[in-house]
Protein backbone atom coordinates (compact mmCIF):
# COMPACT_ATOMS: atom_id res chain seq x y z
CA UNK A 1 0.00 0.00 0.00
CA UNK A 2 2.79 2.31 1.10
CA UNK A 3 4.27 1.35 -2.40
CA UNK A 4 1.25 2.90 -4.09
CA UNK A 5 1.44 5.84 -2.27
CA UNK A 6 4.89 6.91 -3.32
CA UNK A 7 4.89 5.91 -7.05
CA UNK A 8 4.53 8.82 -9.27
CA UNK A 9 2.99 8.94 -12.68
CA UNK A 10 4.16 8.02 -15.48
CA UNK A 11 4.65 11.00 -17.40
CA UNK A 12 6.95 11.70 -14.37
CA UNK A 13 9.30 9.32 -14.69
CA UNK A 14 9.07 10.01 -18.62
CA UNK A 15 9.94 13.52 -17.79
CA UNK A 16 13.08 12.79 -15.71
CA UNK A 17 14.39 10.06 -17.79
CA UNK A 18 14.23 12.09 -20.98
CA UNK A 19 16.59 14.35 -20.55
CA UNK A 20 19.51 11.90 -19.86
CA UNK A 21 18.24 9.01 -21.94
CA UNK A 22 18.34 11.39 -24.82
CA UNK A 23 21.59 12.33 -23.91
CA UNK A 24 23.38 9.25 -23.61
CA UNK A 25 21.65 8.00 -27.00
CA UNK A 26 22.84 10.98 -28.77
CA UNK A 27 26.44 10.57 -27.68
CA UNK A 28 26.94 6.77 -27.46
CA UNK A 29 24.49 4.97 -30.04
CA UNK A 30 24.15 7.77 -32.65
CA UNK A 31 27.81 8.06 -33.21
CA UNK A 32 27.91 3.84 -33.29
CA UNK A 33 25.43 3.50 -36.39
CA UNK A 34 26.71 6.55 -37.84
CA UNK A 35 30.04 5.14 -37.82
CA UNK A 36 28.39 1.86 -39.48
CA UNK A 37 26.83 3.81 -42.41
CA UNK A 38 29.88 5.43 -43.18
CA UNK A 39 32.31 1.94 -43.05
CA UNK A 40 30.80 0.99 -46.38
CA UNK A 41 31.95 4.42 -47.86
CA UNK A 42 34.56 5.54 -49.61
CA UNK A 43 35.12 9.08 -48.44
CA UNK A 44 37.95 11.67 -47.45
CA UNK A 45 35.75 13.73 -45.53
CA UNK A 46 34.48 15.88 -48.72
CA UNK A 47 31.51 16.35 -49.90
CA UNK A 48 32.00 13.25 -52.39
CA UNK A 49 31.11 9.76 -51.31
CA UNK A 50 31.56 6.33 -53.08
CA UNK A 51 29.62 3.35 -51.95
CA UNK A 52 31.64 0.59 -51.77
CA UNK A 53 29.75 -2.03 -49.91
CA UNK A 54 31.95 -4.64 -47.73
CA UNK A 55 35.34 -2.79 -49.71
CA UNK A 56 36.44 -1.40 -46.78
CA UNK A 57 36.07 -4.06 -44.38
CA UNK A 58 38.41 -6.22 -47.28
CA UNK A 59 40.96 -3.85 -46.99
CA UNK A 60 41.08 -3.74 -43.59
CA UNK A 61 41.31 -8.12 -42.78
CA UNK A 62 44.33 -7.40 -45.29
CA UNK A 63 45.51 -4.35 -43.49
CA UNK A 64 49.10 -5.29 -42.42
CA UNK A 65 49.11 -2.11 -40.08
CA UNK A 66 45.34 -2.84 -38.61
CA UNK A 67 46.59 -5.66 -37.25
CA UNK A 68 50.15 -4.78 -36.07
CA UNK A 69 48.86 -2.43 -34.14
CA UNK A 70 46.33 -4.90 -33.15
CA UNK A 71 49.05 -7.26 -31.65
CA UNK A 72 50.83 -4.03 -29.66
CA UNK A 73 47.53 -3.44 -27.99
CA UNK A 74 47.86 -7.20 -27.09
CA UNK A 75 51.66 -7.19 -25.98
CA UNK A 76 50.48 -4.06 -23.64
CA UNK A 77 47.50 -5.86 -21.80
CA UNK A 78 49.96 -9.12 -21.10
CA UNK A 79 52.60 -6.88 -20.10
CA UNK A 80 50.58 -4.87 -18.16
CA UNK A 81 48.49 -7.50 -16.47
CA UNK A 82 51.73 -9.03 -15.63
CA UNK A 83 53.76 -5.42 -14.31
CA UNK A 84 50.59 -3.87 -12.64
CA UNK A 85 48.44 -6.61 -11.19
CA UNK A 86 51.35 -8.85 -10.28
CA UNK A 87 53.85 -6.38 -8.97
CA UNK A 88 50.92 -4.52 -7.01
CA UNK A 89 49.72 -7.67 -5.63
CA UNK A 90 53.27 -8.35 -4.57
CA UNK A 91 53.35 -5.03 -3.02
CA UNK A 92 50.15 -5.49 -1.63
CA UNK A 93 51.73 -8.63 0.20
CA UNK A 94 54.70 -6.72 1.43
CA UNK A 95 52.82 -3.94 2.74
CA UNK A 96 51.02 -6.47 4.53
CA UNK A 97 53.66 -7.80 6.65
CA UNK A 98 54.03 -6.96 10.08
CA UNK A 99 57.88 -5.19 9.84
CA UNK A 100 56.74 -2.60 6.99
CA UNK A 101 56.43 1.02 8.53
CA UNK A 102 54.74 4.13 6.78
CA UNK A 103 51.63 1.98 5.27
CA UNK A 104 49.94 5.33 4.69
CA UNK A 105 52.31 7.25 3.07
CA UNK A 106 52.77 4.04 0.78
CA UNK A 107 49.36 4.24 -0.57
CA UNK A 108 49.11 8.04 -0.86
CA UNK A 109 52.27 7.88 -3.14
CA UNK A 110 51.94 4.83 -5.26
CA UNK A 111 48.29 5.95 -6.35
CA UNK A 112 49.12 9.35 -6.65
CA UNK A 113 50.39 8.29 -10.05
CA UNK A 114 46.82 7.06 -11.71
CA UNK A 115 45.81 10.27 -10.92
CA UNK A 116 47.49 12.43 -13.13
CA UNK A 117 46.99 13.00 -16.88
CA UNK A 118 48.16 10.57 -19.21
CA UNK A 119 50.08 13.39 -21.28
CA UNK A 120 51.67 14.69 -18.00
CA UNK A 121 52.79 11.26 -17.41
CA UNK A 122 54.05 10.64 -21.03
CA UNK A 123 55.50 14.11 -21.73
CA UNK A 124 57.72 12.76 -17.83
CA UNK A 125 58.82 9.75 -19.20
CA UNK A 126 59.79 11.51 -22.46
CA UNK A 127 61.91 13.54 -20.58
CA UNK A 128 63.35 10.20 -18.57
CA UNK A 129 64.18 8.63 -22.14
CA UNK A 130 65.49 12.17 -23.70
CA UNK A 131 68.69 11.48 -25.00
CA UNK A 132 70.70 14.86 -23.63
CA UNK A 133 68.67 16.01 -20.62
CA UNK A 134 67.01 11.93 -19.49
CA UNK A 135 67.71 10.85 -16.23
CA UNK A 136 67.90 7.17 -17.65
CA UNK A 137 71.10 7.96 -19.92
CA UNK A 138 72.31 9.73 -16.39
CA UNK A 139 71.72 6.90 -14.75
CA UNK A 140 73.93 5.23 -17.27
CA UNK A 141 76.93 7.57 -17.37
CA UNK A 142 76.34 7.67 -13.44
CA UNK A 143 77.27 3.89 -13.22
CA UNK A 144 80.04 3.65 -15.85
CA UNK A 145 77.74 2.87 -18.61
CA UNK A 146 77.65 5.48 -20.95
CA UNK A 147 78.34 2.91 -23.51
CA UNK A 148 74.55 1.86 -23.38
CA UNK A 149 73.26 5.85 -23.71
CA UNK A 150 70.85 6.08 -26.18
CA UNK A 151 68.24 7.85 -28.06
CA UNK A 152 65.67 5.15 -26.39
CA UNK A 153 62.30 5.99 -27.84
CA UNK A 154 64.48 6.03 -31.46
CA UNK A 155 65.05 1.89 -31.45
CA UNK A 156 62.35 0.20 -32.93
CA UNK A 157 63.27 -2.79 -31.17
CA UNK A 158 62.33 -1.15 -27.93
CA UNK A 159 59.81 1.56 -28.38
CA UNK A 160 56.90 -0.77 -27.37
CA UNK A 161 58.43 -1.92 -24.06
CA UNK A 162 59.64 1.83 -23.46
CA UNK A 163 56.15 3.01 -23.65
CA UNK A 164 54.49 0.22 -21.46
CA UNK A 165 56.65 1.05 -19.13
CA UNK A 166 54.88 4.10 -17.59
CA UNK A 167 51.54 2.63 -18.19
CA UNK A 168 52.87 -0.14 -15.72
CA UNK A 169 54.43 2.22 -13.34
CA UNK A 170 50.91 4.88 -13.42
CA UNK A 171 48.50 2.28 -12.66
CA UNK A 172 50.73 -0.30 -9.92
CA UNK A 173 49.12 1.94 -7.18
CA UNK A 174 45.64 2.03 -8.63
CA UNK A 175 45.37 -1.68 -8.65
CA UNK A 176 47.28 -2.24 -5.39
CA UNK A 177 44.44 -0.11 -3.61
CA UNK A 178 41.80 -2.02 -5.41
CA UNK A 179 43.68 -5.45 -3.82
CA UNK A 180 44.62 -3.50 -0.72
CA UNK A 181 41.00 -3.31 0.10
CA UNK A 182 40.40 -7.24 -0.97
CA UNK A 183 43.06 -8.47 0.98
CA UNK A 184 41.84 -6.17 4.32
CA UNK A 185 38.92 -8.24 4.22
CA UNK A 186 40.33 -11.53 4.36
CA UNK A 187 39.96 -12.06 8.43
CA UNK A 188 43.30 -11.46 10.46
CA UNK A 189 42.39 -15.53 12.19
CA UNK A 190 43.46 -16.90 8.71
CA UNK A 191 46.34 -15.44 8.45
CA UNK A 192 47.38 -16.07 12.36
CA UNK A 193 46.68 -19.74 12.70
CA UNK A 194 48.44 -19.90 9.15
CA UNK A 195 51.40 -18.46 11.39
CA UNK A 196 51.21 -21.05 14.02
CA UNK A 197 51.38 -24.05 11.54
CA UNK A 198 54.65 -22.58 10.36
CA UNK A 199 53.40 -21.31 6.62
CA UNK A 200 55.82 -19.27 5.04
CA UNK A 201 54.80 -16.02 3.66
CA UNK A 202 55.13 -17.27 -0.08
CA UNK A 203 53.23 -20.40 1.51
CA UNK A 204 50.25 -17.86 2.86
CA UNK A 205 50.50 -15.59 -0.49
CA UNK A 206 49.89 -18.61 -2.92
CA UNK A 207 47.37 -20.97 -0.57
CA UNK A 208 45.42 -18.40 1.12
CA UNK A 209 45.60 -14.69 -0.28
CA UNK A 210 45.79 -15.57 -3.73
CA UNK A 211 42.59 -17.90 -3.62
CA UNK A 212 40.64 -15.62 -1.38
CA UNK A 213 41.29 -12.50 -3.06
CA UNK A 214 40.74 -13.80 -6.53
CA UNK A 215 37.74 -12.32 -7.80
CA UNK A 216 39.06 -9.34 -7.39
CA UNK A 217 42.49 -10.00 -8.97
CA UNK A 218 39.67 -10.91 -11.87
CA UNK A 219 38.02 -7.93 -11.74
CA UNK A 220 41.25 -5.94 -12.26
CA UNK A 221 42.42 -8.58 -14.99
CA UNK A 222 39.30 -7.21 -16.57
CA UNK A 223 39.87 -3.35 -16.02
CA UNK A 224 43.49 -3.60 -17.17
CA UNK A 225 42.56 -5.33 -20.19
CA UNK A 226 39.93 -2.71 -20.90
CA UNK A 227 42.42 0.08 -20.29
CA UNK A 228 45.27 -1.23 -22.43
CA UNK A 229 42.64 -2.29 -25.50
CA UNK A 230 41.81 1.86 -25.62
CA UNK A 231 45.67 2.78 -25.38
CA UNK A 232 46.24 5.91 -26.95
CA UNK A 233 47.64 9.53 -24.84
CA UNK A 234 51.07 7.76 -23.67
CA UNK A 235 51.64 6.47 -26.80
CA UNK A 236 50.40 9.51 -29.05
CA UNK A 237 52.62 11.91 -26.71
CA UNK A 238 55.78 9.58 -26.64
CA UNK A 239 56.45 8.22 -29.73
CA UNK A 240 52.91 8.83 -31.76
CA UNK A 241 53.17 5.19 -32.58
CA UNK A 242 56.87 5.39 -34.14
CA UNK A 243 59.10 4.80 -35.13
CA UNK A 244 57.58 4.05 -37.81
CA UNK A 245 54.58 2.01 -36.41
CA UNK A 246 56.93 0.20 -33.98
CA UNK A 247 54.47 1.42 -31.29
CA UNK A 248 51.58 2.00 -32.90
CA UNK A 249 48.15 0.83 -31.55
CA UNK A 250 44.67 0.14 -32.64
CA UNK A 251 43.29 3.89 -31.52
CA UNK A 252 46.09 5.54 -32.60
CA UNK A 253 45.84 3.81 -36.14
CA UNK A 254 42.02 4.99 -36.42
CA UNK A 255 43.03 8.38 -35.35
CA UNK A 256 45.71 8.43 -37.77
CA UNK A 257 43.79 7.54 -40.79
CA UNK A 258 40.58 9.60 -39.99
CA UNK A 259 42.47 12.93 -39.19
CA UNK A 260 45.58 12.80 -40.43
CA UNK A 261 45.06 11.37 -44.18
CA UNK A 262 41.52 12.31 -43.64
CA UNK A 263 39.90 9.30 -44.58
CA UNK A 264 37.33 8.79 -42.68
CA UNK A 265 35.40 6.02 -44.82
CA UNK A 266 38.39 3.81 -43.75
CA UNK A 267 38.55 5.04 -40.18
CA UNK A 268 35.04 4.75 -39.81
CA UNK A 269 36.12 1.14 -40.83
CA UNK A 270 38.60 0.84 -38.33
CA UNK A 271 36.62 2.38 -35.53
CA UNK A 272 34.39 -0.61 -36.00
CA UNK A 273 37.09 -2.61 -36.28
CA UNK A 274 38.29 -1.65 -32.59
CA UNK A 275 34.48 -1.75 -31.36
CA UNK A 276 34.06 -5.22 -32.11
CA UNK A 277 37.90 -7.03 -31.32
CA UNK A 278 37.71 -5.21 -28.00
CA UNK A 279 34.55 -5.77 -27.38
CA UNK A 280 35.11 -9.51 -27.93
CA UNK A 281 38.37 -9.56 -25.95
CA UNK A 282 36.70 -7.93 -22.91
CA UNK A 283 33.46 -10.44 -22.80
CA UNK A 284 35.99 -13.80 -23.99
CA UNK A 285 38.26 -12.93 -20.86
CA UNK A 286 35.14 -12.38 -18.40
CA UNK A 287 33.89 -15.83 -19.77
CA UNK A 288 36.79 -17.61 -19.79
CA UNK A 289 37.84 -16.06 -15.64
CA UNK A 290 34.10 -16.99 -15.10
CA UNK A 291 34.82 -20.25 -15.92
CA UNK A 292 37.76 -20.88 -13.68
CA UNK A 293 36.24 -19.11 -11.18
CA UNK A 294 33.07 -21.78 -11.26
CA UNK A 295 35.37 -24.53 -11.79
CA UNK A 296 37.35 -23.75 -8.90
CA UNK A 297 34.47 -23.39 -6.90
CA UNK A 298 32.75 -26.55 -7.77
CA UNK A 299 36.33 -28.69 -6.41
CA UNK B 1 56.32 -26.90 16.81
CA UNK B 2 58.99 -27.32 20.37
CA UNK B 3 62.37 -28.05 18.39
CA UNK B 4 63.16 -24.32 18.15
CA UNK B 5 65.98 -23.22 20.46
CA UNK B 6 67.20 -20.36 20.60
CA UNK B 7 70.06 -20.93 18.19
CA UNK B 8 67.31 -21.05 15.26
CA UNK B 9 64.95 -18.44 16.67
CA UNK B 10 68.22 -16.42 16.88
CA UNK B 11 68.83 -16.97 12.88
CA UNK B 12 65.56 -16.86 11.98
CA UNK B 13 65.18 -13.06 13.73
CA UNK B 14 68.05 -11.91 11.93
CA UNK B 15 67.05 -12.99 8.44
CA UNK B 16 63.57 -11.82 9.22
CA UNK B 17 65.45 -8.31 9.87
CA UNK B 18 67.32 -8.49 6.49
CA UNK B 19 64.33 -9.39 5.09
CA UNK B 20 62.06 -6.31 6.41
CA UNK B 21 65.13 -4.11 5.64
CA UNK B 22 64.40 -5.59 1.55
CA UNK B 23 60.70 -4.87 1.83
CA UNK B 24 61.10 -1.34 3.37
CA UNK B 25 63.76 -0.76 1.09
CA UNK B 26 61.73 -1.42 -1.95
CA UNK B 27 58.55 -0.29 -1.26
CA UNK B 28 60.43 3.06 -0.22
CA UNK B 29 62.05 3.04 -3.55
CA UNK B 30 58.78 2.37 -5.56
CA UNK B 31 56.78 4.93 -3.45
CA UNK B 32 59.87 7.21 -3.85
CA UNK B 33 59.50 6.65 -7.55
CA UNK B 34 56.12 7.60 -7.97
CA UNK B 35 56.79 11.44 -6.40
CA UNK B 36 60.23 11.70 -7.86
CA UNK B 37 59.26 13.06 -11.13
CA UNK B 38 57.44 15.60 -10.03
CA UNK B 39 59.86 16.94 -7.50
CA UNK B 40 62.60 16.80 -10.44
CA UNK B 41 60.22 18.93 -12.29
CA UNK B 42 59.98 21.46 -9.52
CA UNK B 43 62.88 21.61 -8.39
CA UNK B 44 64.27 21.91 -12.08
CA UNK B 45 61.53 24.77 -12.75
CA UNK B 46 63.57 26.74 -10.16
CA UNK B 47 66.91 26.39 -12.57
CA UNK B 48 67.84 28.46 -15.12
CA UNK B 49 68.33 26.67 -19.09
CA UNK B 50 71.81 26.62 -18.45
CA UNK B 51 72.20 25.50 -15.15
CA UNK B 52 70.02 22.87 -16.01
CA UNK B 53 71.54 22.12 -18.90
CA UNK B 54 75.04 21.86 -17.40
CA UNK B 55 73.67 19.06 -14.60
CA UNK B 56 70.14 17.76 -14.84
CA UNK B 57 69.76 16.26 -11.36
CA UNK B 58 71.52 18.58 -8.89
CA UNK B 59 69.39 20.82 -6.73
CA UNK B 60 69.23 24.80 -7.90
CA UNK B 61 72.27 26.93 -6.92
CA UNK B 62 69.99 30.01 -7.20
CA UNK B 63 66.75 28.75 -7.25
CA UNK B 64 64.57 31.49 -8.79
CA UNK B 65 60.65 31.57 -10.07
CA UNK B 66 61.12 33.42 -13.23
CA UNK B 67 60.45 30.63 -15.14
CA UNK B 68 56.73 30.91 -13.79
CA UNK B 69 56.56 34.29 -14.26
CA UNK B 70 57.53 34.30 -17.47
CA UNK B 71 55.05 31.16 -18.51
CA UNK B 72 52.69 32.86 -16.61
CA UNK B 73 53.13 36.13 -18.87
CA UNK B 74 53.43 34.00 -21.91
CA UNK B 75 50.21 35.12 -23.77
CA UNK B 76 51.14 32.60 -26.56
CA UNK B 77 50.74 29.62 -23.73
CA UNK B 78 47.26 30.49 -22.87
CA UNK B 79 47.68 28.87 -19.37
CA UNK B 80 45.13 30.32 -18.05
CA UNK B 81 42.55 30.23 -21.35
CA UNK B 82 43.52 26.20 -20.42
CA UNK B 83 42.91 26.51 -16.69
CA UNK B 84 39.79 28.00 -17.49
CA UNK B 85 38.08 25.66 -20.64
CA UNK B 86 39.30 22.48 -18.01
CA UNK B 87 37.79 24.27 -14.69
CA UNK B 88 34.47 25.00 -16.62
CA UNK B 89 34.40 21.75 -18.85
CA UNK B 90 34.70 19.66 -15.75
CA UNK B 91 32.49 21.47 -13.54
CA UNK B 92 29.56 21.78 -15.52
CA UNK B 93 30.23 17.91 -16.79
CA UNK B 94 30.57 16.66 -13.62
CA UNK B 95 27.39 18.77 -12.04
CA UNK B 96 25.21 17.17 -15.14
CA UNK B 97 26.74 13.67 -14.48
CA UNK B 98 25.85 13.93 -10.82
CA UNK B 99 22.27 15.09 -11.40
CA UNK B 100 21.78 12.54 -14.60
CA UNK B 101 23.66 10.02 -12.55
CA UNK B 102 21.28 10.22 -9.98
CA UNK B 103 18.10 10.91 -11.40
CA UNK B 104 18.73 7.42 -13.24
CA UNK B 105 20.31 5.84 -10.82
CA UNK B 106 17.44 6.15 -7.95
CA UNK B 107 14.76 5.57 -10.50
CA UNK B 108 16.68 2.27 -11.50
CA UNK B 109 17.25 1.45 -7.92
CA UNK B 110 13.32 2.22 -7.02
CA UNK B 111 11.01 1.42 -9.85
CA UNK B 112 10.28 -1.30 -11.80
CA UNK B 113 8.90 1.15 -15.61
CA UNK B 114 8.81 -0.33 -18.86
CA UNK B 115 12.31 0.01 -20.16
CA UNK B 116 14.54 -0.63 -17.28
CA UNK B 117 15.54 -3.88 -17.88
CA UNK B 118 16.44 -2.79 -21.50
CA UNK B 119 17.81 0.88 -20.23
CA UNK B 120 20.39 -1.11 -17.73
CA UNK B 121 21.55 -3.34 -20.42
CA UNK B 122 22.14 0.08 -22.74
CA UNK B 123 24.12 1.73 -20.08
CA UNK B 124 25.95 -1.78 -19.41
CA UNK B 125 26.98 -1.89 -23.30
CA UNK B 126 28.08 2.13 -22.27
CA UNK B 127 30.65 0.32 -20.09
CA UNK B 128 32.22 -1.55 -22.59
CA UNK B 129 32.21 0.22 -25.57
CA UNK B 130 35.62 1.39 -26.32
CA UNK B 131 35.55 5.18 -26.63
CA UNK B 132 38.10 5.20 -29.02
CA UNK B 133 35.84 3.43 -31.96
CA UNK B 134 33.62 6.64 -31.54
CA UNK B 135 35.83 9.49 -31.88
CA UNK B 136 35.69 9.28 -35.31
CA UNK B 137 31.82 9.07 -35.55
CA UNK B 138 31.36 11.39 -32.80
CA UNK B 139 33.48 13.85 -34.47
CA UNK B 140 31.32 13.74 -37.83
CA UNK B 141 27.97 13.89 -35.91
CA UNK B 142 28.83 17.03 -34.20
CA UNK B 143 30.65 19.02 -37.25
CA UNK B 144 27.47 18.03 -39.43
CA UNK B 145 25.54 19.55 -36.53
CA UNK B 146 28.03 22.52 -36.11
CA UNK B 147 28.10 21.62 -31.96
CA UNK B 148 31.90 20.94 -32.65
CA UNK B 149 34.44 22.89 -31.72
CA UNK B 150 32.17 25.18 -29.26
CA UNK B 151 32.72 26.33 -25.36
CA UNK B 152 30.14 23.03 -24.27
CA UNK B 153 31.28 20.60 -27.33
CA UNK B 154 33.53 18.40 -24.75
CA UNK B 155 31.11 18.45 -21.63
CA UNK B 156 28.50 15.83 -24.30
CA UNK B 157 30.48 13.13 -24.55
CA UNK B 158 32.21 13.29 -20.90
CA UNK B 159 28.65 13.61 -19.58
CA UNK B 160 27.88 10.50 -21.68
CA UNK B 161 30.44 8.34 -21.03
CA UNK B 162 30.98 9.04 -17.36
CA UNK B 163 27.02 8.21 -16.93
CA UNK B 164 27.20 4.62 -16.72
CA UNK B 165 29.74 4.33 -14.19
CA UNK B 166 27.81 7.33 -12.27
CA UNK B 167 24.39 5.22 -12.72
CA UNK B 168 25.99 1.95 -11.20
CA UNK B 169 27.67 3.40 -8.41
CA UNK B 170 24.45 5.34 -7.38
CA UNK B 171 22.53 2.33 -7.88
CA UNK B 172 23.69 -0.04 -5.89
CA UNK B 173 24.08 2.45 -3.13
CA UNK B 174 20.33 3.39 -3.62
CA UNK B 175 19.29 -0.29 -2.84
CA UNK B 176 21.01 -0.04 0.54
CA UNK B 177 18.81 2.70 1.94
CA UNK B 178 16.18 1.49 3.54
CA UNK B 179 12.82 2.19 1.87
CA UNK B 180 11.34 3.28 5.08
CA UNK B 181 13.13 7.26 4.44
CA UNK B 182 10.39 6.94 1.30
CA UNK B 183 7.39 5.31 3.16
CA UNK B 184 7.78 7.71 6.08
CA UNK B 185 8.35 11.23 3.30
CA UNK B 186 5.04 9.73 2.33
CA UNK B 187 3.03 9.80 4.94
CA UNK B 188 4.16 13.38 5.88
CA UNK B 189 2.36 14.05 2.07
CA UNK B 190 5.73 14.36 0.02
CA UNK B 191 5.25 13.99 -3.54
CA UNK B 192 7.62 11.81 -5.76
CA UNK B 193 10.03 14.01 -6.90
CA UNK B 194 10.49 15.69 -3.91
CA UNK B 195 11.39 12.77 -1.84
CA UNK B 196 14.04 12.06 -4.51
CA UNK B 197 15.64 15.16 -4.37
CA UNK B 198 14.86 16.46 -0.41
CA UNK B 199 14.85 13.53 1.39
CA UNK B 200 17.36 10.46 -0.65
CA UNK B 201 19.21 12.86 -2.38
CA UNK B 202 21.51 14.15 1.07
CA UNK B 203 21.25 10.13 2.27
CA UNK B 204 22.85 9.74 -0.75
CA UNK B 205 25.44 12.12 -0.70
CA UNK B 206 28.68 9.68 0.17
CA UNK B 207 28.43 8.11 -3.20
CA UNK B 208 27.68 11.34 -4.92
CA UNK B 209 30.95 12.35 -3.94
CA UNK B 210 32.83 9.46 -5.12
CA UNK B 211 31.33 9.63 -8.40
CA UNK B 212 32.02 13.81 -8.34
CA UNK B 213 35.78 12.97 -7.53
CA UNK B 214 36.14 10.07 -10.14
CA UNK B 215 34.30 11.97 -12.60
CA UNK B 216 36.68 15.24 -11.62
CA UNK B 217 39.93 13.32 -12.72
CA UNK B 218 38.25 11.79 -15.60
CA UNK B 219 37.56 14.70 -16.96
CA UNK B 220 40.55 16.94 -16.07
CA UNK B 221 42.52 14.32 -17.87
CA UNK B 222 40.26 13.72 -20.72
CA UNK B 223 42.67 13.81 -23.86
CA UNK B 224 41.80 12.12 -27.02
CA UNK B 225 37.90 13.81 -27.29
CA UNK B 226 39.78 16.85 -26.88
CA UNK B 227 42.40 16.52 -29.08
CA UNK B 228 39.66 15.64 -32.26
CA UNK B 229 36.51 17.66 -31.26
CA UNK B 230 38.92 21.21 -30.40
CA UNK B 231 40.41 23.58 -32.13
CA UNK B 232 39.76 26.92 -30.70
CA UNK B 233 42.48 27.76 -28.69
CA UNK B 234 40.11 29.14 -26.13
CA UNK B 235 38.06 26.04 -25.62
CA UNK B 236 41.49 24.06 -25.42
CA UNK B 237 41.66 21.63 -22.12
CA UNK B 238 45.17 21.33 -20.00
CA UNK B 239 45.89 18.00 -21.69
CA UNK B 240 45.99 19.93 -24.66
CA UNK B 241 47.72 22.93 -23.89
CA UNK B 242 50.49 20.44 -22.39
CA UNK B 243 51.05 19.20 -26.27
CA UNK B 244 51.62 22.56 -27.11
CA UNK B 245 54.01 23.50 -24.24
CA UNK B 246 55.73 20.91 -25.37
CA UNK B 247 56.64 21.75 -28.77
CA UNK B 248 56.60 25.80 -28.29
CA UNK B 249 59.14 25.37 -25.22
CA UNK B 250 60.89 22.50 -26.49
CA UNK B 251 64.26 24.18 -26.17
CA UNK B 252 63.49 25.54 -22.72
CA UNK B 253 63.21 22.42 -20.49
CA UNK B 254 63.00 24.45 -17.11
CA UNK B 255 60.20 26.53 -18.78
CA UNK B 256 57.96 23.80 -19.84
CA UNK B 257 57.96 22.17 -16.64
CA UNK B 258 57.20 25.64 -15.25
CA UNK B 259 54.72 25.29 -17.69
CA UNK B 260 53.27 21.59 -16.74
CA UNK B 261 53.48 22.36 -13.05
CA UNK B 262 51.02 25.13 -13.20
CA UNK B 263 48.59 23.36 -15.25
CA UNK B 264 49.34 20.29 -12.99
CA UNK B 265 48.80 22.06 -9.97
CA UNK B 266 45.21 22.07 -9.22
CA UNK B 267 45.35 18.13 -9.53
CA UNK B 268 48.28 17.61 -7.59
CA UNK B 269 46.85 19.84 -4.68
CA UNK B 270 42.98 18.46 -4.90
CA UNK B 271 45.00 14.88 -4.49
CA UNK B 272 47.77 15.62 -1.52
CA UNK B 273 44.43 17.40 -0.20
CA UNK B 274 41.67 14.49 0.13
CA UNK B 275 43.84 11.45 -0.90
CA UNK B 276 42.14 9.27 1.81
CA UNK B 277 38.96 10.22 0.30
CA UNK B 278 39.93 9.62 -3.30
CA UNK B 279 41.61 6.37 -2.95
CA UNK B 280 38.35 4.96 -0.98
CA UNK B 281 36.11 6.89 -4.31
CA UNK B 282 38.48 5.48 -6.60
CA UNK B 283 38.24 2.46 -5.34
CA UNK B 284 34.56 2.30 -5.11
CA UNK B 285 34.27 3.22 -8.85
CA UNK B 286 36.74 0.48 -9.91
CA UNK B 287 35.50 -2.26 -8.11
CA UNK B 288 31.51 -1.57 -9.35
CA UNK B 289 32.99 -0.76 -12.84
Amino acid sequence: MLNTMIRPKKSTIFLLLLVPVAWYIFSVFIPLVVAVFYSFFEWKGGPAKTFIGWGNYISMIHDKLFWQAFGHNIYLVVVCIIGQIGLAFVFVLMIMSRFVKLKGIHRTLAFFPSTISAIAIGFIWSMIYNYRYGLLNWFLKAIGRSDLVSVWLNEPKFALILVSLPLIWQFIGYYMVILFSAVAAIPQEIFESAELDGASGFQRAVHIVLPLTKNMIFVCITLCIAGNMKAFDHIYIMTNGGPGTASNVMALYAYTVSFRQSNMGYGSTVSIGIFVLSLAIILGSRALLNYFSKEEAGL
Amino acid sequence: MSRKNSHSSNDMRVGRGVGAFFINAILIIFSFSCIFPLIWMFYSSLKEKRAFQLDIISLPAKPTFDNYVAVANDRDAHIWTALLSSFRTTVFAVLLIIVFGYVLGYLLGRLKFRGSKIFSLLLLLGLLIPIHSLLVPIYVVFNRLGIGDKWYTLIIPYVAFGLPIAVFLIHGYVLSVPKEFEEAAAIDGYGFVRTMFSILLPICMPILVTVAIIQTFACWNEFSFALVLINNINYKTVPLAMTQFTGQFNSNYPKMMAAMLLTMAPVVLFYFLFSKKIIEGMVAGAIKG
